[in-house]
């Protein structure tokens, strides 16, 4: 026998102690307040908040790894999300309105311009930033286990989730955080769709495209991220969708086509070999075309990789049998439309359609339903990201974004950090009673504090339109409540913790002009303070109401507005610097603003005005302290 | 008199005559520019270093406002600093931009090109200037009744409103006023300017110097409120004049403002003179010949219209009490005659009225009026219309212009003075990096907390550096946090590092003391920089201050410090355990800066307890500016709130003067305010009378004792706080004769008692006027306001306009219409929408 035999076998004894350090998950029976599921970056930014209020967490993660999704996306490990190191400000809340990537802390250094300084970051430094922050700051996160199943049960003390992992270890939780991302790949049904290959598994090397023609499914980014990587390689590129390509600088939504990605537009209309063109995709069809040609000279046929050809289904004259895919040449467009497009066979069909949610996992007691927009492949939420049937489990990050699908910033993570400090703000006000967190002012000081806040507050204008500092006035005095999720201003007062009084309130939103204008044309912008309403860049707005609006005001609510119509409103110019703090433009408009808002002369005045007899005289007078 | 007057008038002051002859400007030498200013005589003088297009325009400028202004006793001179290299302003960088004017062989002012760039500028400012005690300023309402008050009986005054400064305008007024302040033998009259409302905006051609305003501001403040009786227009953007008859009207009038008659000419030296002498004129002259043959108007009434009424013998009262009454209103306008009829009257009876215009060769017009107003509008129509065409012009500009107007007082000068605005990098920074080893650096750091944008700060900044200049070479490490860029640290946020010794900055500007290892003190004073050095400077000591001698506690109480007379709190305790000594200890922290305070122990503090007849623990108090200290008990275990409390009292004068400083610390006291207000004593006799009215106020106290206890007893010298003069006039409505004692902010009720007007001030009396204020049978002659201070302007309403240009905008949908969930999409509203993430 071989000696060494019972070391080994001690070996392993000792090693499976250790696979279960934790002894709630021993018996099987791990109880927790609060199951963040994901240890992504809106999981570890909901437990950081969890563990600076020292709450009851755990944060469960089936990778051995935080992020893991960007250990493979995207395909062309580029990240396009901004890492501005070099603002010229100092202004720590400032400058996350240009760090697309860092998450929330309240440690200074905790920024991604630690682990990368590139304006586009590569895609590996995300899960190594993850992972730096989550150690930092002692995150409890669990790797390695794998959720497989969530329940919801009734129990005497509420509603409980259920989480299966791959042991059969449940996991019980009061609240569930759901934070599990998007990565099922999306894709669209239609004749001939498992001819195509996806984006999760094509090959990274442009030399594998070399002269080939490449259909791409999909404009988004990552389908012209493809686009870019093959198309110095490949024959022709083109790409096909039902809806014309969407700028993202035009459209002021990052998920739209980033420039950074947008190459192929150019060798498009500087008529190189590649094209887009738009046609739903479900009405497409995809043939593999069969080699029936005959050779006049009688010589073996060269063996070919298959060619592939895009048609309409309604030509398809065996639509019924499901081997569609073997067309016949009478079947494809070249056939029947003379000067179609796609007439041309393709080396290669490449689905570039983008993720959704991961259902699969929920039984129905707990599975949210499907989002009204996107598709449906997202979660539907209500304005505080609480399923709407699911009470006591919020959707997080990319996963929440239904809310805001489209119009804002909620599915990134310089969007969504907000979000999940707004969802952390919601569970300790009903779960512990502590109020959203505010700041309680004199009204004198108001001015001043809303300057500052729309001069550096991160949080509003990353998710602008989304969400808005809530200013409660109580005459003299008034309570200033940040970043408040604004779809939920019918629920403020018990979402929140704070009263509203007779004094009414005023909500601060950035938004966009709702006009389509020429974006790099002239006149794109306002400069006129007395037509600041027409607006078109990123601008802040201040909605006053003597009272919170109704749920079908919200409902109501004017078409493209975040806010229903309140009983006056203030625009504030748009301005090139983005600085709102110019004396006749910018502070004496909202300055009176704000005087009708609260029925005060805010001005403030030198206490001894008899001791600037002339004008001419120098101005060294006593200022009056305002109280 | 009025020869001599007129010979200066006539000279050619329209700015626009260019003279071609001699020039009157100077060019001097060193020796004769020192003779010159030695002499004593006025100077203007430009130290010229530089030569460009702009210095050249200026030149002429100068040039030409040399011959209007040696008319007015002012030398214009410049000096050519390239032709000898020249002492003192020839060496002096700002000179480059700056003109001198010299009084009494001194440096008078300095006037920037920015300011004086034309003659009208130039002749106009420097007017000003020697006018300066001439003329007073009249800012609000209240400032005018007070004047007007003054005026009653003795003088009358001219007012002027001046849209804008350096122009045509305001030179012709200051030019009158330099005539009627210094060549009248009489001097019956002050000129008072009535800049107040305006922007003091300048106009200036292009070209000329650095700074162009926007043409919007350029004089287009909207007036916030109008002066009766002479309500400024709100659309009026023109310079208006005013008299104010008030030399022949006492106190009887109805009305609290003394007649008045509105300049309606456009403003010129030559209609304002010849508007002030027609309000010398007779009200009404009496004759007893035809109109035909009555005399035209002599000089200096030769160009205005007259206006014959007739009287018969049997209404002769009533006639000339109705033909009064049309002069008043025709004044400025039109002399009235009333025409007795007798037989060298030959008008035909059916005539009631004539007038005879002006102009050369015309004949007296008869009519039959019916009203006044018909006479009236013979000659106010045309200037109406005048005025009226004036306005049309004037409307090319859209409405919203005013709205561009900054009104509130600090922004305006902060803005005004932008390129003159203190630079906070030449105060040390304060950052979240450096904070921690800063304050450890000095034994007292003092921050201010500021936001770039905010006007405030930026007034205060420079108020704060001029309190670090004074204080450098000292202990005081004098710092700024700029609030935009360290957000943090103004936030209190230490990042892991020790803590921040202050709570988080939610009002801007904050003023922090900060010592080494002990939390931050707040300073709540005046932000001026005296009040701020005043109170840095009486912080740097200890407090208390640790006496063990006899010297230390002799100079604790005797000592100036800087030269300031603080008030001293000096606590003696049996010993240093005593229980008291903490509670006192952390009193005197929280009173630093405000009052000096020592601590004494042992045989000493019982020495010196048992010298003012008290037991330990006690207090001596010396008050600011007190000769003798009060001692008091303390009460054995008092809290430091307690003890500040009995501090405060303890130095509370018994009679204190009410200072906008002091004023909330009062008012916190919860007691009604027995407020004696007081004029500005022009003389000894008024000094030595209010010195007497005190003296009653503390005869109050005393005879009231503990009764009075309920009441603090105050007095406001409207001369030290002119705001007084408003807050009296708030109180009871309008401006009573001074001095005027008041009972307010009595805690049972916002009513406002008055003192009868017309009794004498006397002790005895005052406390019986107050028990009948308590007993109900004193009426009220006033009300405190609810605290409204209405917003200063309409809405700018948005919301309305939106309705109006695009009604959809911004309207509900209506219950109906499919409310879309999600963003919109780009372009319209696909109907595939698909996208990925």
């Amino acid at each position: 026998m071989d000696p060494s035999l019972p070391y080994l076998t001690l070996l392993i004894l000792i090693g499976c102690t250790e696979c279960f350090p934790d002894d709630r998950q021993q018996n099987g029976t791990g109880r927790y307040d609060y199951c963040v599921l994901g240890a992504g970056p809106s999981g570890l930014q909901m437990g950081y908040f969890l563990s600076r209020a020292k709450r009851d967490y755990v944060i469960l993660e089936r990778n051995s790894g935080p992020g893991s999704f960007f250990n493979k996306y995207p395909r062309h490990r580029k990240l396009i999300s901004i890492n501005k190191i070099y603002t010229g400000s100092q202004n720590r809340e400032f400058n996350m309105r240009h760090d697309w990537n860092s998450l929330l802390s309240d440690r200074p250094n905790l920024l991604l311009k630690r682990v990368s300084r590139d304006f586009f970051p590569p895609a590996d430094a995300f899960p190594v930033y993850l992972s730096m922050f989550e150690k930092e700051l002692g995150l409890r996160v669990r790797y390695g286990v794998d959720i497989g199943r969530i329940g919801a049960v009734r129990s005497p003390e509420g509603r409980r989730y259920i989480l299966t992992d791959q042991h059969e270890l449940d996991y019980t939780c009061s609240v569930l955080l759901v934070a599990s991302g998007l990565w099922v790949p999306q894709r669209v049904e239609f004749v001939g769709s498992d001819l195509v290959e996806g984006y999760e598994s094509i090959s990274t090397d442009p030399e594998d495209y070399k002269d080939q023609a490449v259909l791409i499914l999909g404009k988004g980014n990552s389908a012209f991220e493809t686009a870019q990587s093959i198309s110095g390689r490949a024959k022709l590129v083109h790409m096909l969708s039902s809806n014309p390509v969407r700028l993202a600088w035009q459209t002021h939504y990052v998920g739209d086509l980033r420039a950074v990605n947008n190459d192929l537009l150019d060798t498009y209309q500087l008529k190189s070999l590649d094209g887009l063109a738009e046609i739903p995709l479900d009405k497409i069809a995809i043939t593999q075309l069969k080699e029936q040609g005959w050779s006049r000279s009688g010589a073996k046929k060269k063996v070919n990789k298959p060619k592939f050809c895009v048609t309409l289904k309604k030509y398809l004259q065996h639509q019924e049998e499901k081997n569609g895919s073997d067309a016949r040449r009478a079947e494809t467009l070249e056939y029947q439309l003379d000067n179609f497009s796609m007439r041309k066979p393709y080396d290669r069909v490449i689905s570039c359609l983008g993720f959704r949610f991961n259902f699969s996992i929920f039984q129905s007691s707990a599975r949210p339903l499907n989002s009204d927009n996107a598709k449906g492949r997202l979660p539907r939420l209500t304005a505080w990201y609480e399923g709407d049937n699911t009470p006591g489990l919020f959707v997080l990050g990319t996963a929440a974004h239904s809310r805001d699908y489209r119009s804002s910033a909620g599915g990134f993570v310089h969007g969504f950090r907000y979000t999940v400090r707004s969802v952390h703000r919601v569970l300790e006000q009903r779960y512990h009673g502590n109020p959203w967190q505010s700041t309680e002012l004199s009204t004198t000081q108001l001015q001043s504090w809303i300057l500052k806040r729309i001069n550096e507050a991160s949080g509003p204008y990353q998710m602008f339109e989304v969400l808005g500092d809530v200013i409660l006035l109580r005459g003299s005095r008034c309570e200033y409540v940040e970043e408040f999720t604004l779809q939920a201003l019918p629920r403020f007062s018990s979402l929140s913790g704070h009263e509203v009084s007779k004094h009414g309130l005023i909500v601060l939103v950035m938004q966009y002009g709702k006009n389509k204008v020429d974006y790099l044309g002239r006149g794109r912008a306002d400069t006129e303070w007395t037509t600041a309403w027409k607006s078109n860049f990123l601008h802040p707005v201040l909605y006053y109401y003597d009272k919170l609006p109704t749920d079908e005001e919200m409902k109501l609510r004017p078409p493209g507005w975040p806010l229903p119509r309140p009983k006056a409103i203030h625009h504030m110019v748009e301005d090139f610097l983005t600085e709102w703090g110019t004396p006749i433009s910018h502070i004496q408009p909202l300055r009176r603003f704000l005087e009708h808002c609260v029925q005060t002369d805010l001005r403030a005045f030198y206490n001894h005005a008899s001791a600037c007899p002339s004008p001419t005289a120098s101005r060294r007078c006593f200022v009056s302290r305002a109280t | 008199m009025w020869p001599c007057v007129a010979a200066l008038l006539l000279l050619p002051l329209g700015g626009c005559a260019r003279r071609t002859g001699p020039s009157a400007l100077t060019e001097h030498t060193a020796a004769d520019f020192s003779d010159a200013l030695h002499s004593g005589k006025t100077l203007f003088i430009y130290f010229q270093q530089l030569v460009s297009p702009t210095i050249s325009l200026f030149l002429v400028e100068l040039e030409q406002s040399a011959d209007a202004l040696q008319h007015y006793g002012v030398l214009v001179g410049k000096v050519n600093c390239n032709k000898e290299s020249f002492h003192g302003y020839c060496a002096e960088e700002k000179a480059v931009n700056t003109v001198f004017l010299f009084r009494g062989g001194k440096e008078f002012l300095g006037f920037s090109l920015d300011i004086v760039f034309d003659v009208n500028s130039i002749v106009s400012e420097v007017l000003f200037a020697i006018l300066r005690e001439e003329i007073k300023y009249v800012h609000t309402e209240t400032d005018l009744l007070a004047m007007e008050k003054a005026a009653r009986g003795r003088k009358d005054i001219a007012l002027c409103y001046v849209s804008s400064l350096g122009t045509q305008e305001h030179r012709s007024m200051m030019e009158t006023a330099y005539v009627l302040c210094f060549t009248q033998a009489t001097e019956i009259r002050r000129v008072i300017c009535f800049t107040r409302f305006t922007q003091p905006w300048r106009r200036k051609p292009k070209g000329i110097g650095h700074r162009n305003p926007p043409k919007k501001l350029i004089h287009r403040a909207r007036l916030s409120f109008s002066v009766s009786p002479c309500s400024v227009d709100e659309t009026s953007r023109s310079s208006q004049v005013w008299f104010l008859h008030c030399s022949g009207h006492s106190r009887s009038m109805t009305s609290e403002h003394c007649p008045s008659t509105r300049m309606s000419q456009p403003l010129s030296t030559l209609s304002l003179h010849s508007f002030l002498q027609l309000m010398e004129a007779p009200l009404v002259s009496e004759v007893y010949q035809d109109p035909s043959s009555v005399r035209p108007p002599q000089h200096p009434y030769q160009d205005t219209p007259q206006v014959f009424l007739f009287s018969r013998p049997a209404t002769k009262r009533e006639d000339l009490y109705e033909a009064t009454a049309l002069a008043w209103r025709l004044r400025g306008l039109a002399l009235v005659l009333l025409v007795h009829r007798s037989p060298a009257v030959k008008t035909p009876e059916e005539y009631n009225a004539a007038y005879k215009l002006p102009e050369k060769g015309s004949v007296v017009k008869y009519l039959r009026s019916n009203s006044a107003d018909e006479l009236l509008e013979l000659f106010t129509n045309p200037v109406e219309e005048d005025e009226d065409e004036e306005e049309d012009e004037d409307e090319e500009d859209p409405e919203e212009e005013p709205l561009d107007a900054l009104d509130d007082e600090i922004a305006e000068s902060v803005f005004e003075n932008r390129l003159n605005l203190p630079d906070a990098d030449s105060l040390a920074q304060l950052t979240s990096d450096n904070f921690h080893a800063t304050v450890a650096q000095s034994s007292l750091t003092v921050a201010l907390f500021y936001l770039p944008w905010s006007a405030v700060s930026n007034a205060v900044l420079s108020s704060f550096s001029d309190v670090a200049e004074r204080l450098e070479g000292s202990e005081v490490q004098m710092s700024v946090v700029n609030c935009a860029e360290w957000t943090d640290l103004c936030a209190a946020e230490s990042g892991g590092s020790p803590p921040i010794p202050f709570q988080p900055i939610t009002a801007f500007p904050t003023v922090l003391l900060l010592r080494p290892k002990e939390s931050a003190q707040r300073y709540g004073g005046l932000l001026g920089a005296e009040a701020l050095h005043r109170f840095i400077t009486l912080s740097q000591p200890a407090s208390p201050v640790l006496l063990s001698t006899e010297e230390e506690v002799t100079s604790f109480l005797l000592e100036g410090f800087a030269r300031y007379k603080p008030a001293r709190a000096l606590g003696l305790f049996r010993t240093r355990a005593d229980a008291g000594v903490r509670q006192f200890t952390e009193a005197a922290k929280s009173l630093r800066g405000e009052v000096l305070t020592g601590l004494l122990t042992d045989g000493l503090a019982e020495k010196w307890a048992a010298e003012h007849g008290v037991r330990l623990p006690a207090a001596l108090v010396l008050p600011s500016g007190a000769k003798r200290t009060r001692a008091s008990a303390l009460p054995a275990s008092a809290s430091a709130q307690e003890l500040l409390s009995h501090i405060g009292a303890a130095l509370l004068h018994p009679v204190p003067e009410l200072t906008v400083e002091n004023l909330p610390s009062f008012l916190s006291l919860g007691r009604g305010l027995l407020l004696l207000f007081v004029g500005e004593e022009e003389d000894e006799i008024g000094h030595t009378q209010n010195q007497a009215l005190l003296k009653e106020m503390r005869d109050v106290v005393e005879l009231g004792g503990g009764w009075m206890e309920r009441y603090l007893v105050c007095w406001l010298h409207l001369g030290h706080t002119p705001a007084g003069m408003s807050v009296l006039g708030s109180y009871l409505g309008s401006m009573p004769p001074l001095p005027a004692l008041v009972l307010t902010h009595l805690p049972s009720g916002s009513e406002v008692y008055q003192y009868p007007p017309n009794t004498p001030i006397l002790a005895s009396s005052v406390l019986q006027w107050l028990q009948r204020v308590e007993d109900g049978t004193e009426s009220a002659a006033g009300m405190l306001g609810g605290g409204s201070w209405p917003p200063t302007t309409e809405l700018f309403d948005f919301l309305k306009i939106m309705d109006m240009q695009d009604p959809d905008l911004s309207r509900q949908r209506a219950s109906e219409e499919k409310v879309e969930e999600g963003g919109d999409s780009f372009p319209a509203r696909d109907k595939y929408p698909h996208t990925e993430l």
